[in-house]
């Protein structure tokens, strides 16, 4: 737990520092102040794509080795990659509203593929919770887990496969095609939310190993009355 | 037994089954007719608008109502039955396939029951012929069966089954359902349906696929 407090200090820091950037970064000629979402937006989708692969690398494991070390890994990301979903569709619906002049477009493949995705992690999320046993559920769900994942690429690729309001990518093998200033200001923001993402993701996964820990002790009498935690004692 | 051999025969258990239940029959048909009317009454007199939308509340009512028929109680298996059926040595991908068999057929049944209802509520466009309209209905109705089956699978045994199973597959139809309501739309305008019936066709393939990769590991957790 102290390893995750310490990472948590951490981007803590680098989500201010990343915050700083976004704010002292050019604004953009067409867009005006609305550009800074970008800096949240693009880092915030991308995390979610490394959230849900490695979700499916998670489930993948637990499926090869069965230690619970990876279920805990595939379960934690995967609340997280929702959460960055959540955030990627709120802050490019906000962009949206202010830039192209709606908030919604269903026309637009990137945002209706990336709903979907969110939707079917929710499914994920429910479906974990939906077995009262550890185990089943990591069973369960490390299926879905390494199927969900397929839509990663399909919601990546959306803009160059259908038309939509959505520009194509602006950082590409042959080039980029946004100002240097702009470009580091993503980059930092991406940095910072990647340590943002690590940080929680050990949290959570050290609160989810506790829960199992308290799941895992038997109720003497029903469940009002538990045995005493001798190891406690001096806490207190 | 060979494993079409098993597939034929979980296909026919689970009619059977149903046959004498009535589930589908005498309760989810009646149901989605009740469901196909509700929308008209709540929207109000708005004529063209009900027309406009009436194919896509077919599609709308026949996804929601295909998760009830294929989470009907008759095709539904305790524990003890499916260790009974490993243990006897049947291939857990038959009885998918077999159950997703039986479940397109009651599924082909509801929408010959609902498009009907659909046209006589909404009154919309209709195409000129009627032929090709059947092959993406057909198609769509099979993978709606397939995603059934597989969220049944998923759920087996949980409390919260027949809520989860939709949740969880819903965003999966979605391009079953924009490949048959399109298709439709298509032919009333006069254009072709070839991109609709691929697009049908490569999920369901894609479905099929999905079910045999997942078909014994489903089993081992579900057991």
């Amino acid at each position: 737990m102290r390893r995750a407090r310490t990472l948590l200090g951490l981007a803590a820091v680098a989500a201010l520092v990343g915050l700083y950037f976004a704010l002292r970064a050019p604004v953009d000629a067409f867009q005006g102040e609305y550009a800074r979402i970008m800096h949240i937006h693009v880092p915030t989708a991308w995390l979610a794509f490394l959230a849900f692969g490695v979700t499916a690398f998670g489930s993948v494991m637990w499926r090869l080795r069965r230690s619970r070390r990876w279920d805990r890994l595939a379960a934690g990301s995967a609340e997280l990659g929702v959460l960055f979903t959540g955030l990627a569709l709120l802050t490019g619906s906000l962009w949206g509203g202010g830039v192209w002049g709606t908030y919604w477009d269903w026309a637009d493949a990137r945002m209706a593929t990336t709903a979907m995705m969110f939707f079917v992690y929710l499914g994920y999320l429910a479906l974990r919770r939906s077995s009262p046993d550890a185990d089943t559920a990591a069973s369960r769900s490390s299926l879905l887990g390494i199927i969900a994942v397929i839509q990663v690429p399909l919601v990546y690729f959306s803009v160059n496969l259908f038309r939509g309001l959505h520009q194509g990518q602006s950082i590409r093998p042959d080039g980029v095609t946004m100002p240097p200033e702009m470009l580091i200001a993503m980059l930092v923001n991406l940095a910072a939310l990647t340590v943002v993402y690590v940080a929680l993701l050990v949290a959570r996964m050290a609160v989810l190993a506790e829960e199992e820990l308290v799941a895992a002790v038997e109720p003497i009498a029903g469940t009002s009355v538990v045995p005493p935690r001798f190891g406690e004692v001096g806490d207190a | 037994m060979s494993f079409w051999g098993q597939v034929r025969e979980f296909a026919r258990r689970d009619l059977l089954a149903e046959r004498r239940a009535g589930e589908v029959v005498s309760i989810v048909v009646p149901f989605g007719a009740v469901a196909l009317m509700a929308f008209p009454l709540a929207l109000g007199i708005d004529t063209p608008v009900i027309s406009r939308t009436g194919p896509a509340m077919f599609w709308v009512v026949t996804f929601l109502f295909t998760m009830q028929i294929a989470l009907r109680h008759t095709a539904s298996d305790a524990s003890h039955h499916r260790a009974m059926l490993a243990l006897v040595g049947i291939d857990p991908f038959a009885r998918l396939v077999g159950r997703s068999i039986a479940s397109t057929i009651l599924i082909w049944l509801f929408m010959a029951v609902m498009f009907p209802v659909m046209v006589l509520f909404y009154s919309p466009a209709l195409p000129p012929t009627w032929l090709p309209a059947l092959l993406p209905a057909a198609l769509a109705g099979m993978g709606l069966a397939q995603i059934g089956t597989l969220a049944a699978e998923v759920t087996t045994g949980l409390q919260a089954r027949s809520t989860l199973a939709p949740l969880l597959v819903a965003p999966l139809a979605i391009p079953l359902l924009i490949g048959g309501s399109q298709a439709l739309e298509s032919l009333v305008r006069g254009s072709g349906i070839l991109p609709w019936v691929l697009l049908v066709s490569a999920t369901d393939l894609a479905l099929a696929v999905t079910a045999a990769l997942i078909a014994h590991p489903m089993e081992d957790a579900a057991l």
